[in-house]
């Protein structure tokens, strides 16, 4: 008899664990709606990424807004289903993910786009004399990326990748101090910053120098927020531009703060980080429209990439990937 | 309808109502409460999935059997030798047991990432994770079933002037056989967890088929995947059955058919 009880109770069991996995999503966002808190979750540790955020925090620009933000999430966080699922208002994500995203039927969009040039760049040791991203590929050795990536699906593509062994990369960069063959993935601001400081003799080719340039960085909430309290999007919007022109100002004391909560990072590292995503956020794009803001050029030439790459299954409708929250000069 | 047809249905009936019952309540649940593909795909889009990524998912789980299958070689080879020594005296067991409890005890996902420095990318450090998880219940269940021989079948053995090999293959090894094949039955699907773990840091197989899928938002893709290593530790603990059965069914009670 006991054999025909466990399905019952299994069944009853998943009943259970789904009701309370939907109930929770629903509630999370509605009590903190009610006493005035946003929620953002970030897709890594606090580090100068998310510099402008720390500093609209620390500074009064959210505050003098109305807004309390609570700022969650971090390394392996699943951002984009957090937002989706309505346990946070915001997320920090990359802009193929929000196609991806799209692609599968759920609807991010994006809002603050940080990063105008992707700071992912592939690291060698300089010592080979390698002198671009063909060059790396055609001397062949091991390289270290998150498996699914989807500039590893454009090298693919692209570039001859016989000769390289393509293995997931751990976070760690002891294997490529271990190794002079070793290449690997990296955010110009993190890994070779602490690679040089650990005495290695790090080279860095950007990714984006390939032609594969998504914006990274991306703040996304879901389309509906974006459509039905556009003036909360567009305030926290506003509120992150004025962070970031502080933190590019002046990283100091934004910098401190988020030192507290990443002991892994020393300060020097950061400043050094801070310093070196400076051109990647405010370029000539930026200047011109204001931190953050995005264009449907890029938009759409992202669409048709991810499109060739067979990442998504549907062609992309890049006008709807993103919204305009308050950009100062329009560019759409 | 001959008595092996009907023990074959009394065996195959109720887990198939199960899995009829379960998927099609979650098909229907996941539909109606409108929950979204991102979250937890319906029953039908993952078996799609399966199928459209076939040429994927086959060859990764060949690769990660063949790690399985490895690992849990070494384990059986490595646990049983290991649980022969212990048992030989009180004090080699006293001695080091709780050094082999170290094997339960180390967090797999945590020394991960140093396989990899030890081992180098690729099958090696796979297989080692897939053996450091599973060999512990092949020592434990073993060493149990050696150390509980009848003490009078001992006794007869010593008055016969058996040698202490001969104790060990006449006697103890037939005697501890069920628990080994219970060590084993648990080391089978530690294997299958141990081995996408290291994937997941060294690369290949399953667990870089998950890692992409999560990474390209394909969550029909990922429970396609979990499937398939399911399976393969459905098929190992099916492997282990069939071995006890043919291995004890002479001898043991628990084997004998009813």
């Amino acid at each position: 008899m006991r054999r025909f009880d466990a399905p019952k109770i299994l069944l009853a069991l998943g009943i259970v664990a789904l009701l309370a996995a939907v109930a929770c999503g629903g509630e999370d966002a509605a009590t903190r709606a009610a006493s005035g808190r946003v929620a953002i979750a970030l897709n890594w540790k606090p580090e100068p990424e998310f510099g402008g955020l720390y500093e609209a925090q620390r500074s009064d620009a959210f505050t003098k807004r109305g807004l309390q933000v609570e700022i969650t999430g971090g390394p392996g966080a699943p951002v984009v289903q957090m937002v989706e699922a309505g346990k946070v208002e915001f997320g920090v994500a990359a802009a193929d993910e929000v196609l991806l995203a799209r692609d599968r039927g759920t609807d991010i969009v994006a809002v603050f786009a940080t990063y105008q040039t992707n700071p992912q760049g592939i690291m060698v040791h300089a010592s080979r004399g390698l002198r671009s991203l063909p060059e790396v590929f055609a001397a062949g050795g091991t390289l270290a990326a998150e498996p699914g990536v989807a500039y590893l699906k454009f090298f693919e593509k692209h570039f001859d990748l016989a000769k390289m062994k393509i293995v997931p990369y751990g976070f760690s960069i002891a294997p490529f101090l271990n190794d002079n063959t070793m290449a690997q993935q990296v955010f110009v601001t993190a890994e070779p910053i602490a690679a040089r400081r650990q005495g290695a003799d790090p080279q860095v080719f950007l990714i984006a120098e390939s032609g594969f340039n998504p914006y990274a960085a991306v703040v996304i909430t879901t389309g509906a927020r974006a459509r039905d309290e556009s003036r909360g999007v567009a305030d926290f919007v506003a509120a992150l531009r004025e962070g970031w022109r502080g933190y590019l100002d002046d990283p100091t004391q934004a910098n401190a703060a988020m030192g507290v909560l990443n002991k892994e990072m020393d300060g020097e590292t950061f400043r050094l980080a801070a310093e070196a995503q400076k051109p990647l956020i405010e370029d000539a794009f930026a200047k011109q429209h204001g931190i953050g803001a995005m264009s449907l050029e890029r938009w759409t030439q992202l669409g048709l990439q991810l499109r060739e790459l067979g990442l998504i299954d549907r062609p992309a409708q890049p006008d709807a990937c993103f919204v305009d929250a308050g950009t100062p000069a329009a560019t759409r | 309808m001959s008595a092996a047809h009907r023990r074959l249905l009394e065996a195959v009936l109720p887990p198939a109502a199960t899995f009829v019952l379960t998927t099609a309540a979650a098909e229907f649940g996941i539909r109606a409460a409108g929950i979204s593909p991102l979250l937890l795909p319906t029953p039908s889009a993952v078996v799609r999935a399966a199928l459209q990524h076939a040429s994927t998912l086959l060859p990764a789980l060949a690769m990660t059997a063949q790690a399985v299958v490895i690992g849990l070689s070494m384990s059986i080879a490595v646990g049983l030798l290991v649980a022969i020594a212990l048992s030989t005296s009180r004090w080699v067991e006293r001695a080091f047991y709780p050094y082999a409890i170290f094997f339960q005890i180390v967090p797999i996902v945590a020394i991960a990432p140093l396989l990899v420095i030890w081992f180098g990318y690729g099958m090696r450090a796979v297989v080692a994770a897939a053996f450091i998880v599973s060999v512990f219940p092949v020592i434990a269940n073993s060493l149990a079933g050696l150390l509980s021989v009848d003490p009078a079948l001992r006794d007869l053995f010593r008055l016969y002037g058996a040698s202490r090999a001969a104790t060990l293959w006449k006697l103890s090894l037939p005697w501890a056989l069920p628990n080994v094949l219970t060590g084993l039955r648990i080391a089978a699907g530690l294997a299958v967890i141990g081995a996408i773990v290291g994937e997941f840091v060294g690369g290949g197989g399953l667990g870089v088929v998950v890692l992409e899928a999560m990474r390209q938002q394909r969550t029909d893709l990922v429970f396609a995947a979990v499937l398939h290593a399911a399976a393969l530790g459905l098929a190992l603990f099916a492997a282990v059955n069939a071995t006890s059965h043919f291995a004890l069914r002479r001898w043991h009670s628990q084997e004998k058919d009813p």
